[in-house]
């Protein structure tokens, strides 16, 4: 009886402390990475797509890998040309 | 005789003008004037600060200079990351009508997805964009982005803003999609 007791009484903190620990993951406030949907340009209309449009080549560079990988501080370091430099007050 | 009549029209009119300054005092220290966001301000007082707001962006904004390079993917793909991430929660994506934020925030932000804001010359409309993202808006929820983020990622983010409205959800989910590590 005593056994169960102890036993119980280790448990149970100890799945409280896991459930803290766990709703507490700062990986679970984090917003999921969203990988592009590909497969729905397949389904557009390809007779009404201008691929001179930069919406279209931006689309054909992600879905075809060119957009490289993004950095840790959420901006890509694609090898996509340089926009020019600007500098404004 | 009208140099005396002026005179006591000029006290009369210093007194009333201290009177009204004094109740305006009374009436800041009062704190009868409700700060909510839940209570909108009245027409009078919406009138004045959306006045007040758009004529100090338009000055400030207007010797910016344009990039002439802003149409291009390699913009839209960093300026479609840098949205999702920092403004959909509050000016929408195009799949979206609502979010909390927008639900509660007084003034209500615009919903970027639909409209632009109504400043006649495109070029005008980006260099106020630049600037509003750049420096933000006070007693508004818009921060001011400029700390924190470059001139060229402020850009990107006006390039990508300019595509906004005509994107259908499935071009804004590939767009603003990061790809896999």
């Amino acid at each position: 009886m005593k056994r169960h007791l102890l036993l119980y009484l280790i448990a149970l903190p100890a799945l409280v402390l896991t459930l803290t620990a766990q709703a507490h993951d700062p990986k679970e406030h984090m917003n999921e990475k969203q990988t592009p949907d590909c497969a729905a340009m397949k389904e557009m209309d390809h007779s009404k797509m201008n691929m001179n449009d930069p919406v279209m080549q931006a689309m054909m560079q992600k879905c075809m890998g060119k957009d490289t990988k993004m950095s840790s501080d959420g901006h890509d370091e694609a090898e996509v040309k340089e926009p020019a430099k600007h500098k404004h007050k | 005789m009208v140099s005396f009549g002026f005179v006591r029209c000029i006290k009369c009119l210093s007194v009333a003008a201290g009177l009204m300054v004094l109740t305006g005092i009374a009436f800041i220290y009062s704190g009868l004037y409700p700060m909510g966001a839940d209570n909108q301000h009245t027409k009078l007082t919406f009138w004045v600060l959306e006045t007040l707001r758009e004529r100090s962006i338009s000055r400030a904004a207007q010797d910016i200079e344009v990039p002439l390079d802003l149409d291009t993917p390699a913009r839209l793909l960093r300026g479609g990351s840098d949205y999702a991430a920092m403004c959909a929660s509050c000016h929408l994506a195009p799949d979206k009508n609502e979010t909390d934020f927008t639900k509660g925030l007084y003034p209500k932000p615009p919903n970027l997805t639909m409209t632009h804001l109504d400043h006649g010359d495109p070029k005008d409309q980006d260099k106020q964009y630049f600037w509003i993202i750049k420096h933000g808006i006070k007693g508004s929820g818009m921060p001011a982005w400029g700390p924190g983020h470059t001139d060229e990622q402020i850009w990107n983010l006006v390039a990508f803003l300019k595509r906004l409205p005509e994107l259908t959800p499935a071009q804004y989910q590939i767009l603003t999609a990061n790809v896999p590590e």
